[in-house]
């Protein structure tokens, strides 16, 4: 094989307009992207610690967080919610999770609702006693109350879901589900979370390649250009693997009807929690 | 013997791309086969027919006389076919689906139809036999690459097949679990399952396979013969481009010999 003379000769030095290799506003979306995700939701520290929820059968606490939430959606009490949301934060506490990691996985549930709560403190949207003018604008105390109350809410069920993944193993939360809901729905959400692990590793392989060839710094509509064009990529490439998967599930007996392996028996422990649970359910339907 | 597959005439295509063109070949039960090829030359389509994943655009496919036809793979026939014909697939991601290696290595028996307590003795047994048993619990996507592989053979296998196909098994894998691969795969053939494998790795087809089959650029087939005859056909092989011949100089003397993954002879001038 014969090489060109360039490639004979030194590397040539970046020209003076270089800005040299400063990370992106793309770069650095996808990075925290990616950590965010793989924090929240492959890690598994908190659900192989030795605590209370941990322990229980998956079923069992997948069903006790299930009434919990659903009191969360159904009462319309504040002490309800403000108490749920104690009671919540009590149990990071006692599963050794703590509150810091539970609030890092609440708190952007809470700041999205927030925003979509903001015009429901208007009188065009909840008329009731002015509160304050805001440049034409009036905010009702109705409407404040109706919007806090709103994002507790929202809160409180983040927070409860939260608790939920985090002391749950990723094979146990699916296993669980698995006999609380139909196997398709499960079978779904599992090739969700296994097609968005295999999006945020792909993309982030991508990011890093770019990276090792990126001698000058790029510009942020360039950045925009370079992540378009390997959301197409990316799609493709698990529209690929997702007929790779059917094939392998084919190919081992799969003929559209999940056969799983029978659960495991329920101990003293997990009628305590579901009892607890439903307590709090029925308190729900009372205030 | 029995015969297990009869092909004749095999055509496929990718969007009118051919990967496949008038293959045709019989494989008897025990038989252990080696398909060559280079990259591209439609080794993985081949299996993916065998395996009743696609179906040929041209030509027939017979699996222990019956035809292998999408309209037939259903019932009795797609049970009895998926339980006697497991398939390992070139990339352990595409294979592992489920929570854990122990659903992993569950999900065959368990959708053939198998009691659970026998599935949950068997499953057990495999992950020893594998040397896995540590990894029962774990995440297919957490593991390494070696342990990835061995989860996805172990998947297959938990199905006790009696035809394997094996699509590149020794990719990607380190020295040491290539050759734990080739010590099971050798007990295997030693158990009489029929072996089928695709792969470039020549030095495994030079220890394990009685039979090659080998695909052209032209993706049909370029010869079908005793594996051994098949390695030492230097032509051949550069023909199929699996190996690739090289010349350098030591003093007055020109040195050529193949590179690839498997050095066939030595010629001085």
């Amino acid at each position: 094989m014969t090489l060109p003379d360039w490639m004979k000769g030194p590397s040539i030095e970046p020209s003076g307009a270089c800005v040299g290799g400063r990370q992106g506003f793309v770069d650095r979306s996808l990075k925290g992207f990616a950590s965010f995700f793989k924090k929240v939701y492959i890690a598994e520290s908190f659900s192989a610690k030795d605590a209370f929820l941990q322990r229980l059968e998956p079923r069992a606490s997948l069903a006790g967080f299930f009434f919990l939430i659903l009191g969360a959606a159904l009462s319309g009490s504040w002490v309800f919610i403000l108490s749920l949301l104690f009671f919540t934060t009590g149990l990071s506490v006692i599963t050794k999770v703590g509150v810091g990691p539970l609030l890092r996985r609440t708190l952007p549930a809470a700041v999205f609702t927030l925003l979509l709560a903001v015009p429901s403190a208007f009188s065009f949207v909840t008329p009731g006693a002015p509160l304050v003018e805001l440049g034409g604008l009036t905010i009702t105390s109705e409407g404040v109350r109706t919007a806090f109350f709103f994002v507790l809410r929202v809160s409180s069920m983040a927070a409860l879901a939260s608790l939920a993944a985090l002391t749950t193993t990723h094979s146990g939360f699916f296993r669980g589900l698995g006999r609380l809901v139909p196997a398709f729905f499960v079978t779904a959400l599992f090739f969700t979370f296994r097609y968005a692990l295999i999006l945020v590793k792909t993309a982030e392989e991508a990011a890093l390649a770019r990276k090792s060839r990126t001698i000058c710094g790029s510009g942020v509509m360039e950045g925009q250009g370079w992540s378009a064009s390997r959301a197409a990529f990316i799609l493709k490439r698990s529209l690929s693997m997702a007929d790779e998967i059917s094939m392998a599930m084919a190919s081992r007996g799969f003929d559209g009807h999940v056969r799983l392996n029978p659960a495991g028996s329920f101990k003293a422990f997990d009628f305590i929690w579901i009892f607890i649970a439903s307590f709090f359910f029925f308190l729900s339907l009372g205030f | 013997m029995d015969e297990v597959f009869r092909l004749e005439g095999v055509g496929f295509s990718y969007a009118g791309r051919p990967a496949l063109k008038g293959v045709g070949f019989a494989v008897r039960q025990g038989d252990s086969l080696a398909v060559l090829g280079a990259n591209g030359s439609g080794k993985s389509t081949l299996l993916k027919i065998l395996d009743g994943l696609v179906f040929p655009e041209a030509g027939s496919v017979t699996f222990a006389g019956q035809p292998l036809v999408e309209a037939a793979l259903q019932g009795a026939f797609q049970r009895s076919f998926r339980s006697r014909v497991g398939f390992v697939f070139a990339e352990p991601d595409s294979q592992l689906f489920c929570p854990t290696v122990r659903e992993e290595l569950s999900f065959g028996p368990l959708q053939l139809g198998m009691k659970p307590q026998d599935v949950q003795k068997r499953v057990s047994e495999l992950l020893e036999m594998l040397g896995i048993t540590a990894l029962g619990d774990r995440a297919p996507y957490t593991l390494s690459g070696g342990e990835k592989k061995k989860a996805a053979i172990g998947a297959v296998l938990a199905v006790n097949p009696e035809v394997l196909l094996l699509d590149e098994p020794t990719n990607g894998l380190d020295p040491r679990t290539q050759v734990w691969l080739y010590e099971l795969l050798e007990a295997l053939k030693g158990a009489g399952k029929t072996i089928i494998m695709a792969t470039h790795d020549l030095s495994l087809v030079q220890d394990l396979s009685d039979r090659a089959i080998v695909l052209g650029e032209d993706h049909s087939i370029a010869a079908d013969r005793p594996a051994l005859e098949a390695l030492r056909d230097k032509d051949l092989l550069l023909r199929a481009n699996i190996i690739h011949e090289h010349a350098h100089r030591h003093g007055d003397i020109i040195h050529r010999h193949s590179h690839g993954p498997y050095s066939i002879h030595d010629e001085h001038d």
